[in-house]
């Protein structure tokens, strides 16, 4: 009994600490009516809250890693945009971090599905690594090519609902995947992104939309099922993140521990 | 008897089921492309295209392997139309297609 009641804190302590980490890689409308060129901004910082933006690529050296990955996936073909991205300072209402931005020609009819895969970030109140694998997609004019393709990523949440057609009040469903295996009871992270962006000046808005009623709120906590599968009720309109902890095998980095996380974001709408 | 009655309820409610869609932009050397497609993600290719003036139609064409239909840029204002049958015809205006 006291085993367990130990064990329980210490998963607890662990997961406490690593609360609310995300990657974002954020545009401002992810259903376009038609083709156009959008913006990119890919940001390590806490969604909800504002409280802190890491810098991306950390390492417990002081050093900063350049992002590892970032491509596009549209009808089935990948294309590299890495060579694209331009580091930017991202100011969140708290300090500035490092992040990228790129410019972005979805022309083509379908869904454009974004991949970045960011240098393990050197959390040091935990000492111990954070890599988020993150997807976000756009689709123009409607046409289904992507969405739901897995592309085989070492942490990745497969999508069961259109991440770009949900209406505020339905659900989002997934299956959390590591290493194309679905990953039982997956602890999955789900934050609302609770501020403006403002694109121009690569800053945070200043104004909270919503506000926790407590500390829980903030970052909200599911669990996936026995197959790895989640759904969850999406009550606002707006971007809503999803992040799968330590989806991903691999789980040491530099000789320190690494949570290798899955993360996608989708967009509700309100009906009106 | 009853065979044919289920098939042709699905037919009918497959095709109110989706959507017809395009979406067209400007290739930048005075061409442009158009791009079919339906809701449910199936392919254009064959589906009609009709390129008008004025009302009138001045091309025609169908979607290819891609479901792509790429055309000279008439002088003047234009529309592209995709034509699957009533009900599935989308048109879209010159002054909306962007570069």
């Amino acid at each position: 009994m006291r085993k367990i009641i130990i064990s329980t804190i210490a998963a607890a302590a662990v997961a406490s600490s690593a609360f609310g980490h995300f990657q974002m890689v954020y545009t401002p409308e992810s259903a376009l009516e038609k083709g156009t060129t959008i913006p990119l901004k890919i940001v390590f910082n806490h969604p909800f809250a504002d409280e802190h933006t890491m810098d991306m690529g950390l390492q417990a050296n002081g050093k900063i890693k350049p992002i590892e990955e970032f491509f596009v996936v549209h009808k089935e073909e990948k294309t590299d945009l890495k060579k694209d991205l331009k580091e930017i300072t991202f100011k969140g209402n708290s300090n500035s971090g490092k992040a990228y931005e790129t410019e972005y020609k979805a022309r083509k009819m379908g869904d454009h599905i974004f991949v970045a895969v960011p240098a393990p970030y050197y959390e040091k109140n935990e000492d111990a690594y954070i890599q988020q694998i993150t997807k976000m997609m756009v689709n123009v004019a409607g046409a289904p090519t992507d969405w739901d393709a897995e592309l085989g990523l070492k942490a990745e949440i497969v999508p069961l609902t259109k991440p770009y057609s949900i209406w505020a009040g339905s659900t989002f469903s997934g299956i959390v995947k590591g290493d194309g295996k679905p990953v039982p009871f997956a602890e999955i992270e789900v934050e609302y992104l609770n501020y403006d962006v403002d694109v121009k000046n690569n800053k945070m808005g200043e104004k909270a939309h919503f506000e926790a009623p407590q500390d829980s709120f903030v970052t909200l906590t599911i669990k996936a099922d026995e197959n790895g599968k989640f759904t969850f009720g999406i009550p606002k309109a707006g971007w809503w993140g999803f992040a799968a902890l330590g989806a991903g095998k691999a789980d040491k980095y530099d000789g320190k521990e690494l949570s290798q996380d899955a993360v996608i974001w989708v967009q509700a709408k309100e009906m009106k | 008897m009853k065979k044919i009655l289920i098939v042709s309820a699905f037919a009918v409610s497959s095709m109110f089921a989706h959507t017809a869609l395009m979406s067209c932009f400007d290739n930048g050397d005075n061409t442009i492309t158009c791009e079919g497609g339906f809701s449910d993600g199936s392919s254009a290719k064959g589906v009609k295209f009709h390129l008008l003036q004025n009302g009138q139609s001045v091309l025609d064409g169908t979607f290819n392997e891609d479901s792509e239909f790429t055309f000279d840029k008439p002088e003047g204002d234009y529309e592209a139309q995709f034509d699957a049958g009533e009900g599935h015809k989308v048109t879209v205006k010159s002054s909306d297609i962007a570069e």
